[in-house]
């Protein structure tokens, strides 16, 4: 699902990635980890297309991202669910809406956008809730929100970037059981953490970044 | 109607309604221009018809030799009568001029008097054409008029021309100050999209990464200066009825000229050019502003 050839990413001197190489199959669960300005947010981000690597070649669900077009961008995005540790969620819209965004711009009907909306707020246990708006929510649920717009358009990778940063224990574990709940019905999930007590109490495979370079994997 | 028409129409809907103050704005600064270019349209546009009507009532006066004798002034004028190009001759005696120059000239009247009736030529008014009314027709039949019989040839036509020349000189200084008012329109109206697009920056940058394409975003703020457009331009529109109908009374109760109940106002197809400058100016203005947003993110 994801394959990265001699991955290198430079901004000017700086070497955020340096030479990685890395394959992750259909339907794994993997963390990305390491100290601060390991790289981990940037391999994200090359991931979904928002940096392109500077050498190498990177792969996703079939796609070279390292060459693709600003104009094909979109595409590689409907088929990848993001959530970040800020959320993400457009305030002055209720949580069906942020939701039913990923679908909105693919021009799906109104009924289908409620369908699935109803279905994944079910999913990260948010049923009925629909029509609050997020800064009525407490942080996991607004977590729980922006996971459920990740998952709305059934998308086969997952990436989320310290996605329990914000969150205190018991909803970080809520939010790690949704995550692992999406994994098991055959989603690519990455999670980009450093946070060693929940990767012990989920473990999955490690890659482990220091100063930009693959060191676990 | 298409799933991504009604989402692009909802959204831009909704975005007008939610930046209220700033679309006010934008649609304040699109009439204010369209109001300006629906002046200066409004003003050509008249004196353009003036210059027409002009052109229309434009004769030809040619004055007889005072030793020319009547009979033949008569014969000349039954010639000329039987040309294509003239529609009509009248002949205008001495003492007709000179009856005519008391009644228009009150004061004079004495000094008419005491000259005598033959003070002014006899002439022939000769009217001519549409065509022959022409600037190089009209000179081309003024040289044909026998210079043994007539002592001047008259036909106005020197001075519509400066007012012609004047015409052309107004058109390019208003172009010029069209196009700098337009530039300036375009980049307030832009900057007042800039910051909606600012105040929704977070939404359109979550759009993205869900996966939206530039022309998804762009879309609704489209409509939106579409509407801005509209808008401004229907408010530069009351405004120039406004600004005819003061003029029109105004005009008339100073002056008492007969040529303000000429005035009039835009036709339908001046009226149209109105609205597709304003709907160009804030569809422009909006997808600038946008271009330039996306433009910064990936």
């Amino acid at each position: 699902m994801i394959r990265a050839y001699h991955v290198t990413k430079r901004y000017g001197d700086v070497h955020a990635l340096r030479d990685v190489t890395v394959k992750l199959g259909k339907g794994e669960f993997c963390y990305v980890t390491g100290p601060s300005g390991a790289g981990k947010t940037t391999m994200l981000k090359m991931l979904y297309g928002s940096v392109q690597p500077t050498e190498g070649k990177l792969l996703v669900g079939g796609v070279d991202v390292s060459r693709l077009s600003r104009r094909r961008l979109p595409y590689l995005r409907r088929n990848i669910g993001i959530v970040f540790q800020d959320f993400k969620l457009i305030d002055t819209r209720t949580v069906g809406e942020n939701v039913g965004l990923a679908l909105e711009v693919l021009g799906s009907s109104r009924d289908l956008i409620d369908r699935r909306v109803n279905a994944v707020l079910n999913i990260v246990g948010l049923p009925g809730r629909g029509s609050e708006y997020p800064p009525t929510l407490s942080g996991g649920e607004q977590q729980r929100v922006a996971v459920a717009r990740a998952i709305v358009n059934d998308p086969s990778i997952l990436l989320a970037d310290e996605p329990t940063g914000n969150l205190d224990g018991a909803m970080a574990i809520e939010v790690m059981e949704i995550l692992r709940a999406i994994n098991l019905r055959g989603t690519t999930v990455m999670v980009a953490t450093h946070d060693t007590g929940l990767m012990n109490r989920f473990p999955y495979r490690k890659l482990r970044f220091e100063a930009g370079r693959l060191v676990v994997s | 109607m298409p799933q991504h028409l009604k989402h692009v129409l909802r959204r831009a809907l909704r975005s007008l309604w939610e930046n209220g103050y700033l679309n006010s704005v934008s649609s304040g600064v699109i009439a204010a221009t369209t109001l300006l270019f629906g002046v200066y349209l409004s003003v050509q546009f008249n004196l353009n018809n003036m210059v027409d009507t002009w052109d229309r009532d434009i004769h030809v006066s040619a004055y007889f030799h005072p030793d020319v004798p009547e009979q033949r002034r008569f014969d000349v004028r039954d010639q000329i009568a039987t040309r294509d190009e003239v529609t009509k001759v009248r002949y205008v005696s001495s003492d007709t001029a000179n009856l005519w120059m008391q009644e228009r000239m009150p004061a004079m009247e004495t000094i008419l008097q005491e000259l005598g009736s033959d003070t002014l030529p006899s002439s022939l008014e000769i009217s001519l054409t549409t065509t022959a009314a022409k600037p190089g027709s009209i000179d081309t039949f003024a040289r044909t008029l026998s210079v043994t019989d007539f002592s001047d040839v008259d036909y106005g036509q020197e001075w519509i021309e400066k007012f012609q020349g004047f015409l052309s000189l107004l058109k390019l200084l208003g172009a010029i100050m069209g196009s700098l008012i337009l530039i300036a329109a375009l980049f307030l109206v832009m900057n007042t999209v800039h910051l909606v697009v600012y105040n929704r920056k977070d939404e359109l940058e979550i759009q993205k990464l869900v996966g939206a394409t530039d022309g998804y975003i762009t879309a609704p703020f489209l409509v939106e200066g579409l509407i801005q457009g509209l808008m401004g331009s229907l408010f530069a529109l009351l405004g120039l009825a406004a600004v005819h109908r003061l003029l029109v009374v105004r005009l008339k109760d100073t002056f008492e000229l007969a040529i303000t109940t000429e005035l009039q106002f835009l036709p339908s197809s001046y009226i149209a050019l109105l609205f597709i400058a304003g709907s160009v100016l804030g569809v422009g203005a909006a997808f600038l502003a946008v271009h330039r947003f996306l433009s910064k993110v990936n």
